[in-house]
């Protein structure tokens, strides 16, 4: 697995960015050229590590070859002696995990809501502006909108500066008024896609999957608030038990009733957090009843609303389907199993979750001939 | 809750079809449409139209706002040019008896650009905005001309990050610098092929070595190019149809799987042409067959073939976004998104206009290459290219699909404000969009097999188009 947090050692007692470069092969005044005050640039490299020499001071990185890390953007805890690899230069999966709190406790949240909560949108800002060009940043949680204030003025500053840069945002959906109109209209809306989850067309079945009575209600006003602002909306479906015999009513719906959004992306589940725990109730083998699936993706494409399947492999989706399951699963979470061995489609699949169960998964699986 | 207004029209088995301004559609009973003009709809009925989203409650509650947004969405008003036809020269190498431009001979003078339209229509696309064009070389016969062409893929090249350019070529006459210019990724050609060889004869080339030439000629490009570099439409004349079964394995023997069935223009050499009476009925009759037919041999065959107007107009009906074919669409504003330039430099909003300017019968060029595009003029023809306030379509449940023909309604009948259900457009549309309900609501398993592949979709079922008791 990818890992997103290093060791490193900084003479330092407070946080801090940085971005680690190597520079192999470019003369002296070219680097000069190309740095900023948050650059770091290899000096040398040995047993005890790759040591960094910049204005903010020198950093040695350990355990992992400086290859891999050059144009990454870090995190530093000097204190802890680690530091998160909030950017990694080489990957399209970047995101920021804003809070931790939410207000929702979703049956199969993959990342558990904690009280505890640090602001560490200043440190954001910082790494956003340091991010490779063209680069789409994921913000996650928690519930990122809990701090909305600070989410609006981190999304606008950040885009006004790069223009290059793009959004994505997953959030419950709950916090959105008319009062936001203002910071809204203030963010390039073009390059933010806001991942709005919706579990079924049927409030009770919606409520009892998020904790959260009257959250159905709340999120079917704000989406239409969303809907007038211009924002755009990625709804998501995690496919489950208690969701998948309503899933082509859902279908109905978004093809009738919210026909403004970008795209709908029905989604397995991850057996991890809460999911793991509840797993046996939840997940949903789509590899032996892909029916309900086919048929609501269908729907809503019939009205020429982009649907999708996200995190589904592709040996688990019958021929037709294949090419609306794109590989969804972030680098660092994938893994491809033993049955992937010779499969003719495994550069284009998304593989598995790596931590999804050896015997309690999918029924239907195997290399594509 | 409050109903948006429903439209309807009675479907050939005795059921209602009901729409919205916004395109939702479902189909009912003369029994709902009793409830809903004397406003006494059952709780079943208000079920059913709020799952719809046939109403709402408040203004900007969800329902309202979904209704809102898909009406605007349906309202198609490209602002950006990014679509040019160019005429770089009227000469043509075959005399097609239906010619719609009235083409000039091969040897004839003065009918290509000379090198200050060039200039001109080089320094129009310079001042184009954006990150892409299409160029579309109509003619005459283009490819008499491949320098012109080289000029202006050039320029195009050099101008735009993205560009494409279609040649429409009769394939008779194709040198090594034609097949040079058409080997280029960024290049597609666009030919004729009016079915089977005897047609194709009789209609376009009038002798078999004539003839072999076209074949010869097609056969070469598709061995050399892959699949989805050449389209083709066939011209049907109503008076002698070809056999749609020889025009189809033709059109497939050939690697073309979407066939654009076009009747005659009104335009051009082709409106001297005596198509008999009833050239509409027979028309929409013939058009109906021949969706008929590829619908059974889609299913005898497994390879799925489609009739491209048909499928656009389908996707009309579905969706709120086909407003890609500039045949169809609502309102259809000229000189927005594409012009055409013609052999002497001047803009025409269609390629129809610069048939129809051509016989001498009305001008409608609008500016030149050298001027610009005469605003006050398209706003004049704007001012009918929208269906919004048409006394007739505001009644039909057909408008929020469907546009308007400025052009063709001028070309036929010499003005714009003929009563809409006496215009061909209007007969021909009413008929495919008959058509396209028809078989929305079939439940056999050849139609939908064809829907699901003419829609890009794993499946069809029956849900897919709501019904109401």
């Amino acid at each position: 697995m990818i890992p997103l947090r290093i060791k490193v050692e900084a003479n330092a007692d407070q946080m801090f960015v940085v971005r680690l470069r190597s520079f192999e092969g470019v003369t002296r005044e070219h680097k000069a050229g190309q740095l900023t005050p948050f650059d770091v640039v290899l000096d040398r490299v040995g047993p005890e590590g790759a040591h960094y020499v910049g204005e903010g001071g020198p950093i040695r990185i350990l355990g992992i070859d400086p290859a891999n890390v050059d144009g990454d953007v870090l995190l530093v805890n000097p204190r802890r002696g680690t530091a998160d690899r909030l950017i990694r230069s080489s990957s399209r999966h970047n995101t920021f995990l804003v809070t931790e709190r939410c207000d929702q406790i979703c049956l199969m949240c993959s990342q558990p809501p904690k009280r505890h909560h640090v602001d560490l949108f200043p440190y954001f800002e910082t790494a956003a502006l340091l991010a490779p060009e063209g680069a789409t940043i994921g913000i996650s949680g928690g519930e990122p909108t809990l701090f909305k204030a600070q989410l609006f003025d981190f999304l606008e500053r950040v885009l006004s500066v790069r223009p290059d840069l793009s959004f994505h945002v997953l959030t419950n959906g709950q916090h959105f008024g008319e009062g936001d109109r203002e910071a809204m209209s203030c963010i390039d809306r073009g390059r933010v896609v806001w991942g709005i989850p919706l579990y079924s067309r049927d409030p009770v079945v919606h409520d009892e999957i998020v904790a959260k009575a009257g959250a159905h209600e709340q999120l079917l006003e704000n989406l239409a608030i969303m809907c007038r602002l211009g924002a755009q909306v990625e709804l998501r479906t995690v496919l489950m038990r208690p969701n998948a015999d309503g899933l082509l009513k859902l279908a109905s719906f978004i093809a009738a009733t919210l026909p403004f959004v970008r795209t709908w992306a029905i989604m397995q589940m991850e057996n991890i957090g809460f999911g793991r725990m509840n797993w046996k109730t939840l997940f949903y083998d789509s590899s032996e009843g892909f029916d309900i699936v086919g048929r609501s993706i269908d729907r809503v494409r019939s009205r020429g609303i982009d649907a999708w399947l996200y995190n589904f492999p592709l040996c688990t989706v019958p021929e037709p389907y294949r090419s609306l399951a794109p590989a969804t699963i972030s680098d660092w979470k994938r893994a491809y199993r033993d049955e992937c061995n010779g499969c003719s489609v495994k550069d284009r699949c998304g593989g598995f979750f790596e931590w999804h169960p050896a015997n309690r998964g999918y029924s239907k699986l195997g290399a594509i001939q | 809750m409050n109903v948006w207004p429903l439209k309807f029209r009675d479907m050939p088995d005795g059921s209602i079809l009901f729409c919205d301004d916004a395109g939702a559609f479902f189909r009912s009973s003369h029994g709902f449409l009793d409830r809903y003009a004397a406003d006494s709809l059952t709780a079943l009925d208000e079920s059913f139209l709020r799952e719809g989203n046939h109403g709402f409650d408040r203004e900007f509650d969800l329902p309202w706002t979904s209704f809102a947004y898909r009406w605007a969405r349906r309202q198609a008003r490209p602002t950006r040019m990014n679509y040019v036809i160019l005429v770089p020269t009227l000469r043509c190498n075959l005399a097609c008896g239906y010619c719609q431009v009235s083409r000039v001979a091969e040897k004839a003078r003065g009918f290509d650009w000379s090198v200050e339209t060039l200039a001109g229509v080089l320094s129009f696309l310079g001042r184009l905005d954006g990150p892409d064009i299409k160029i579309e070389f109509q003619g005459g016969e283009p490819l008499l001309r491949v320098d012109l062409l080289e000029a202006v893929r050039d320029f195009c090249r050099g101008k735009f990050p993205q560009s494409q350019f279609v040649v429409c070529t009769n394939l008779q006459a194709l040198d090594e610098r034609a097949w040079a210019f058409l080997d280029a990724d960024d290049t597609f050609i666009s030919t004729s092929l009016d079915g089977d060889r005897a047609t194709h004869e009789r209609q376009r080339t009038h002798g078999s070595a004539v003839t072999d030439v076209f074949f010869r000629n097609l056969e070469t490009a598709v061995s050399r190019y892959p699949e989805g570099k050449i389209s083709a439409l066939p011209t049907v004349d109503v008076a002698d149809p070809p056999d749609f079964n020889a025009l189809l394995d033709n059109y497939e023997r050939y690697g073309i799987r979407s066939v654009y069935l076009r009747p005659m223009n009104h335009q051009g050499f082709a409106r001297k042409i005596q198509q008999g009476d009833n050239v509409l009925a027979r028309w929409n009759g013939l058009h109906s067959e021949f969706i008929e037919l590829l619908i059974a041999r889609n299913h005898r065959t497994g390879r799925f073939m489609e009739e491209y107007y048909f499928s656009q107009c389908l996707k009309r009906v579905l969706r709120f976004d086909a407003d890609d074919h500039v045949d169809i669409r609502n309102p259809n504003f000229f000189a927005s998104d594409y012009v055409v330039i013609d052999h002497d430099g001047r803009f025409y909003p269609t390629d129809e206009a610069r048939m129809l300017s051509r016989i001498g019968r009305i001008d409608l060029s609008i500016g030149d290459v050298e001027t610009g595009i005469d605003r006050a003029k398209v706003d004049l023809l704007n001012s009918g290219a929208l269906n919004h306030f048409d006394p007739d379509c505001v009644h039909c449940a057909y408008q929020p699909f469907c546009g308007t023909d400025v052009i063709d309604d001028i070309s036929r009948y010499g003005r714009i404000d003929v009563p809409r259900p006496d215009t061909w457009f209007c007969g021909r549309h009413l008929s495919l969009f008959d058509k396209v309900f028809e078989i929305l609501y079939r439940s056999d398993e050849p139609t939908r097999a064809s829907l699901a592949a003419w829609l890009g979709l794993g499946r069809w079922d029956d849900s897919m188009a709501p019904a109401h008791q």
